[in-house]
């Protein structure tokens, strides 16, 4: 067996055993997720160097599993946020029940997605595609009888992805007849025009549903605030990266070949930036931290599909680049989130504040994990953004770059008040018995953080394997060095000198400022301020929450008016109303069923030859 | 070993068993098993000949085209092995869930309706098969009322009702083509069709497609189905589902394939086929009732099925065969299920069902387990026969049945999503303590882990399906086997 | 990056000038008003002095690590950001580290500074501050728009990212960026009058309102730091500005010149004008200021 073959078999098998560990030795259960997950990291390194491939034979189709650079860097990211997600839910999901469930449908979604990212074929994919969607719907509906209708909403908008997939595939395969992605690839162009744009919409609609872009992203709001934050993590950060390892196989392995291709691109890129800019503005309005790192992360999602879209080696690069970093970032946010709800049984921004000093290390993971979102200096999210930035300005697109650039700007208003309503604000006396979050769910976040920092000073570590798996894409090449990035008009960024400086000032003045007299300072509550003369009383609550951006929400109100999801949920509830009229053609009378038989048969004979011709 | 055992069998057995009722319960109850086994050791054994050369069976010594025959082919084998099996496993689910009385009597239908839908399955005369309908029909309206309660009296009714239009038509076309041609075997008259006028013979089609169309639940011939389905006890569900229904498309392909193998006659089915799907699946939505939904659901696959059969190349065949396969096996475990989840929570509601996943953990799962399978996710086996069909539909250039066969599956999903979250996340006080049957469980297991297995491994069943394609698709080959075996 | 005694002298030198130029804008600004509203005014070196008593105080209070180090983050994204701009064109000393970034760069450093001064100001509990910062930050997506229309206008025209490439294409006051591309500075300054400020939008602050709003809680040494910040970075927005559409400045006297004319605009524009409120700032920044942004995309497109 080599190693993708211990991968899918250790998931899968692990997955069934928590089941049943559950059940007879519970104590087993965690300890057993957590080698399976770190097994697969094991093997999924391993792989890269192995140069692994199964071909396996299903039914009349060969299914094939291989390792290319680009499905490693999937692999990768997918085991290292697998095997932190499952640590972390140690000890957040220790209160809980249900838990074999739990372990089970995670493991079968990790396997999912290994599958997904070794594929070679289109069944294979599809097959674990499929496993992917119906083992995250089952963690979505996992907490209680809200996530229902969420689920439901998230499983039909799957399938919708899922489906066009599947119509894809059988289209490619009434084509070619053959659904191996090497043979398809060389195939393509071989096909009409029409069929070629078909083929390609349809798999970019089902790539892109998973990938929550708009207007198809009405599922992913929900669906992240309710699932398990564990989970949430792994789901954001990973499962819904899978809608871009497809959009990335597709744009470059099939669109590219076509010369439609930059309409596919131009379409793609605004719907991209369509994305970002109006999921930051919903995000800005969110009174619930996970509602609002969900509607991030949607807009997060768009900077990628930019990056895949606009197809120069510095956009493809920053989008993968993002892929990475937004797996980490994210997960670090979720994870600080979870462990404030795992200490205050709640997410809502508006009722949580002033955690600093109880979760110290939480606000550190929260506090890199925004400044990384927020792509100000000298974090990852900098580098991502510089090369996104300088991709688009280079590649012509000068008010793609506007709307980005709005965006991320905006992205500092909802990223502070996730901050500032969590962590800072004024310290309640409701929360005053809350502690740090157990040392597993801390030591994941940390990891992560030290993650964006490294990577921040170094982007180019992460290069390396980017442009490994962009030459497998296609012939892209870019300049870096390991902290140095370069643009296509040759101007730099070095990230060295950058965090030299920073670092330096920092520090210096920091220091000074330390050193003159803070030993003599006392700290102070925050009821201890400045207010005009009035003195706060302890059950006063001064805290400014509620409504936190109103004069920004006043002033783009006009756009916020329209909801894409009032109308899907209009579509469905009259859908619903139009199927509960139908099933009356069932009306249960026996005699309206007589006059069906005999009406059909009268129609028939009526058109008899019309029907059934006169070659019979 | 001969295919006449498949119908003597069971018959001998049913008509025994009111005898031996006199005597002991108990060995009633076993009888069944006991033929079932038989029958399915028999088809097992049978299969890899019957595959290679179908088997051709003279009844009374009078040779073909004036005898009756059986014509035991690939589709025949495949048809039995899945009808005695399922038989088997129904048997084993009514073993401890038919407690009411008159048993002798459940099982003695039960038999019959074997005897019924095998005979259908492996009769050469078309006659014949017109008889065995009437068994199995008969049989059906009987079990339809065993709980004899309003409801069911009711749905029996109006199943005797359509049922008889049903009878009619097909024996009026019965009679039609013997008027016209003198023969009652299938093979010559598949032979000597084109001897018969036009109208006439598209007055034969209209009068099959009716006769049959009723049994094989076609829009709009359909609508005994839902309130036979929900009204009669679950393993009769069951038995509609996965055994009667099959019997009937069967009889309904061959006739079609045999006789009216044209272009229009299978675009008629196609279009009819997506008719009845979506029609069934809308009206699936809304269902009160969880044995009606699981009705409509059984509808919409079978209008799936006739789509498959309506495309008409070897593939399509063989994946409605496939789907065939699955849908008995999915549809039981969905209705087996359904019916201990009904008794313990006390009502035929869906709104009744919330929590009991907590109560009865091992049932819902298998609900649960048997709505993934059938809405088609893998790795279950509904996977693949979807797939399959999805595959040779887009293959013969049908963009649109494709498209819609999907939308289908979404509105599939939905309805059936909605029931396993009502089981495991709605309400959680326990209210019942009664246990599920360890027999009821047997059955369940079983059917859950062949599905699992077949969606590793569809080339399991999928190796035999080609020959049985062929089989329907090969006219000339029958004639052949079939008048001059 | 290569250490050298230019390099050190430009890191020693270049911020104390920054601070000396900005601290007595600062003061000027402040006699100017006076002027202007038929007040005498206070001396030009009352902010330095100002700095000094600040400095010299002791701190009492504090409200924990974020509030003290929020002024660090101010402090050292206005140094960071005078550091990766050329003060004096072609000079060995005071371009720093101009080279090793970008316009892109500079937009990132530049907000560095007020989010990690909100971190400050979000953990001392003061409504007031948190107020002040949900007006800051809403403001800024209004001008920072115009603005980066103005930088892309100007980057795509010239192909490059690098302010010392821009001052070398304005070589000759007629190539000065200002007349090449006049749309880019009508929106460039208008966005710098949000970035200043001053009235009409100086909702952020507003004094008599919320208490000078995010710096409500800071004292002492702190407001000190701030006080510093603040004019080192004013000084480098001006020689960015200058550097952008002036032509830069190869001496200090012309660089004083230059700046301060800049700087006058909003200065004297927030004189006569009462202060906006947030929603309406941030419509007026996406109207005349975007629509010359917009223009100036489109002059250098086609």
């Amino acid at each position: 067996m080599n190693s993708i073959e211990y991968i899918l078999f250790i998931t899968f098998i692990g997955a069934g055993l928590t089941f049943i560990v559950h059940h007879a030795l519970p104590k087993l259960r965690d300890t057993l997720a957590i080698l399976v997950s770190a097994l697969d990291l094991y093997f999924v390194i391993q792989a890269i160097s192995e140069k692994s491939k199964v071909v396996l034979s299903i039914a009349d189709f060969h299914l094939i599993w291989k390792t290319t650079p680009y499905n490693n860097l999937f692999a990768v990211l997918i085991a290292v946020l697998g095997f932190l997600t499952i640590l972390y839910a140690h000890d957040f999901m220790s209160s809980k029940d249900r838990l074999g469930y739990f372990y089970m449908n995670f493991l079968f979604a990790l396997g999912g997605m290994y599958g997904i990212v070794y594929s070679q074929d289109f069944i294979s994919l599809f097959f674990f595609w499929e496993i992917m969607t119906w083992a995250s719907f089952l963690l979505v509906i996992y907490c209680c009888k809200d996530a229902q209708p969420i689920g439901l909403k998230y499983f039909v908008f799957s399938a919708i992805g899922a489906y066009s997939l599947l119509i894809a595939i059988v289209m490619l395969y009434s084509l070619s007849g053959n659904l191996e992605l090497t043979n398809l690839i060389s195939n393509f162009s071989n096909f009409s025009v029409s069929n070629q744009l078909i083929v390609v919409t349809l798999l970019l609609l089902g790539f892109g549903v998973k990938s929550a872009i708009m207007p198809l992203h009405v599922w992913a709001p929900g669906a992240y605030f309710i699932s398990p934050s564990p989970f949430t993590a792994l789901f954001s950060g990973a499962l819904s990266k899978m809608g871009i390892f497809g959009i990335g196989l597709v744009l470059f392995k099939f669109a590219a070949q076509s010369g439609y291709f930059s309409y596919v691109q131009i379409i793609l890129a605004w719907i991209g930036g369509i994305t970002a800019l109006l999921a930051t503005f919903y995000a800005i309005f969110q009174t619930d931290a996970k509602k609002l790192l969900a509607y991030s992360s949607i807009g997060q999602l768009g900077y990628i599909i930019i990056g895949l879209a606009i197809g120069t080696p510095l956009s493809i690069a920053s989008a993968l680049f993002l892929t990475i970093l937004h797996a980490a970032f994210k997960a670090m946010l979720f994870m600080a989130t979870g462990a404030v709800y795992f200490r205050t049984g709640t997410t809502d921004m508006n009722s949580v504040s002033g955690l600093i000093r109880k979760m110290p290390f939480s606000f550190i993971t929260a506090l890199f994990g925004i400044i990384t979102v927020s792509g100000v200096p000298p974090l990852g999210g900098f580098a991502a953004k510089w090369m996104l930035y300088e991709s688009l300005i280079q590649s012509r697109h000068y008010f793609l770059v506007i709307v980005v650039f709005a965006a991320s700007t905006a992205a500092f208003l909802y990223l502070y008040r996730f901050i500032f309503s969590l962590f800072l604000g004024q310290e309640e006396k409701e929360w005053e018995d809350v502690k740090e979050a157990p040392l597993l769910m801390v030591i994941p976040m940390l990891i992560l953080s030290a993650f964006v920092l490294v990577v921040g000073v170094f982007p180019g570590l992460i290069l390396d394997p980017i442009s490994q798996s962009m030459n497998y894409l296609g012939n892209f090449n870019f300049n870096y060095e390991t902290s140095v990035l370069f643009n296509e008009w040759g101007n730099q960024v070095d990230m060295q000198t950058v965090v030299n400086t920073i670092g330096a000032v920092f520090l210096i003045v920091g220091l000074i400022i330390t050193f003159k007299g803070f030993k003599k300072t006392r700290y102070v509550s925050t009821k201890d301020i400045h207010t005009s003369g009035e003195i706060p009383q302890e059950n006063e609550n001064l805290t400014y929450a509620v409504d936190f951006y109103k004069p920004f929400e006043r002033a783009i109100a006009p756009i916020l008016k329209s909801s894409i999801d009032k109308i899907y949920t209009g579509i469905a509830n009259n859908l619903e109303q139009a199927f509960d009229y139908l099933r009356y053609v069932y009306t249960g009378n026996g005699q309206t069923y007589a006059m069906y038989v005999v009406f059909f048969l009268s129609l028939l004979i009526l058109f008899a030859e019309l029907i059934f011709g006169i070659n019979l | 070993m001969s295919p006449v055992h498949f119908i003597a069998v069971p018959l001998f057995a049913a008509f025994l068993i009111p005898l031996i009722g006199k005597v002991s319960k108990e060995l009633v109850k076993i009888i069944p098993g006991i033929v079932l086994l038989y029958l399915s050791y028999l088809s097992i054994s049978l299969f890899p000949i019957g595959v290679n050369r179908p088997i051709v069976e003279i009844i009374a010594g009078f040779n073909p085209p004036f005898g009756i025959t059986l014509y035991y082919g690939p589709i025949a084998a495949f048809l039995t092995t899945l009808i005695t099996l399922v038989g088997f496993v129904i048997w084993l689910y009514s073993y401890k869930f038919i407690i009411r009385e008159p048993t002798e009597k459940y099982y003695m239908l039960f038999m019959m309706l074997i005897t019924g839908s095998t005979g259908i399955v492996l009769t050469g005369d078309i006659f014949n098969l017109f008889v065995f309908f009437e068994i199995t029909s008969i049989a059906a309206y009987s079990l339809t009322a065993f709980l004899r309660d309003r409801d069911g009296a009711e749905a029996a009714f109006k199943y005797l009702l359509i049922g008889s239009f049903a009878s009619t038509f097909f024996l009026l076309a019965i009679a039609i083509i013997y008027a016209n041609i003198h023969t009652l075997n299938l093979a010559d008259i598949a032979s000597k069709i084109k001897d018969i006028p036009l109208t006439t013979r598209l007055f034969i089609l209209i009068l099959i497609i009716i006769g049959l169309g009723i049994e094989s639940e076609m829009f709009p011939l359909n609508g005994w189905a839902p309130d036979a389905y929900s009204q009669a006890p679950s393993p009769v569900g069951a038995v509609f589902g996965g055994i009667v229904v099959k019997a009937a498309i069967y009889s309904l392909m061959r006739i079609i394939f045999l006789m009216f193998h044209t272009a229009d006659v299978l675009h008629f089915l196609v279009v009819m086929g997506v008719i009845t799907l979506l029609i069934a699946e809308m009206s699936a939505m809304k269902q009160q009732q969880i044995k009606r939904m699981l009705a409509f659901s059984s509808i919409g696959q079978m209008g799936l099925v006739i789509i498959a059969f309506g495309v008409g190349t070897e593939p399509s065949v063989r994946a409605a065969m496939f789907q065939m396969f699955n849908h008995a096996l999915i549809k039981s475990l969905l209705f087996f299920a359904a019916g201990y989840l009904v008794f313990h929570s006390g009502s035929k509601k869906i709104s009744a069902l919330d929590g009991l996943g907590h109560d009865k953990p091992i049932t819902s799962f298998f609900f649960a387990f048997g709505a993934l399978a059938i809405i088609g996710l893998p790795p279950f086996s509904g996977f693949w026969s979807k797939l399959y069909i999805l595959l040779s539909v887009a293959d013969a250039g049908l963009m649109v049945p494709v498209v819609l066969i999907l939308i289908s599956s979404i509105i599939e999903a939905v309805y059936y999503l909605r029931v396993v979250s009502r089981l495991y996340f709605y309400k959680e006080e326990a209210t019942d303590v009664r246990r599920t049957p360890v027999s009821g469980l047997v059955a369940m297991g079983i059917l859950t882990v062949v599905i699992l297995i077949v969606g590793f491994y569809p080339n399991l069943i999928l190796h035999w399906m080609t020959p049985a394609a062929n089989d329907l698709l090969d006219k000339a080959a029958y004639i052949k086997f079939g008048l001059f075996h | 990056m290569e250490i050298n005694w230019s390099t050190i002298l430009g890191i020693i030198f270049t911020p104390i000038i920054a601070f000396i130029v900005g601290v007595t804008y600062g003061g000027l600004t402040r006699v100017i008003t006076a002027r202007v509203q038929n007040r005498y005014g206070p001396p030009i070196f009352q902010n330095l002095l100002d700095i000094i008593k600040l400095y010299s105080k002791e701190s009492n209070i504090n409200h924990g690590v974020m509030q003290h180090l929020g002024p660090v983050f101010a402090i050292t994204a206005s140094v960071t950001t005078l550091f990766f701009v050329p003060v004096i064109k072609d000079s060995t000393v005071f371009t720093n580290f101009s080279f090793h970034g970008d316009l892109i760069f500079l937009l990132y450093i530049m907000v560095f500074g007020s989010l990690g001064m909100a971190l400050g100001a979000g953990q001392t509990g003061n409504p007031n501050s948190a107020i002040g910062v949900s007006r800051g930050l809403s403001q800024l997506v209004g001008y920072e728009v115009p603005f980066v229309m103005a930088l892309v206008a100007i980057m795509i025209q010239f192909q490059t990212t690098n302010l010392n490439d821009l001052l070398a294409v304005q070589d000759h006051f007629t190539k000065w960026i200002i007349f090449q591309s006049p749309f880019a500075f009508l929106a460039a300054i208008l966005a710098f009058l949000g970035m200043m400020g001053y009235a009409p939008f100086d909702v952020v602050i507003a004094p008599a309102e919320i208490a000078s709003g995010p710096p409500s809680e800071f004292g002492g040494k702190y407001l000190g730091l701030m006080l510093t910040s603040r004019s080192i970075f004013t000084f480098a927005k001006l020689v960015l500005f200058t550097d952008i559409f002036l032509g830069g400045a190869s001496d200090f006297i012309t660089l004083l010149i230059k700046t301060f004319i800049l700087y006058m605009i909003p200065v004297l524009t927030g004189i006569v004008f009462p202060r906006y409120r947030t929603e309406q700032s941030i419509r007026f920044f996406w109207s005349w200021p975007l629509f010359f942004g917009i223009i100036a995309i489109l002059v250098v497109v086609f």
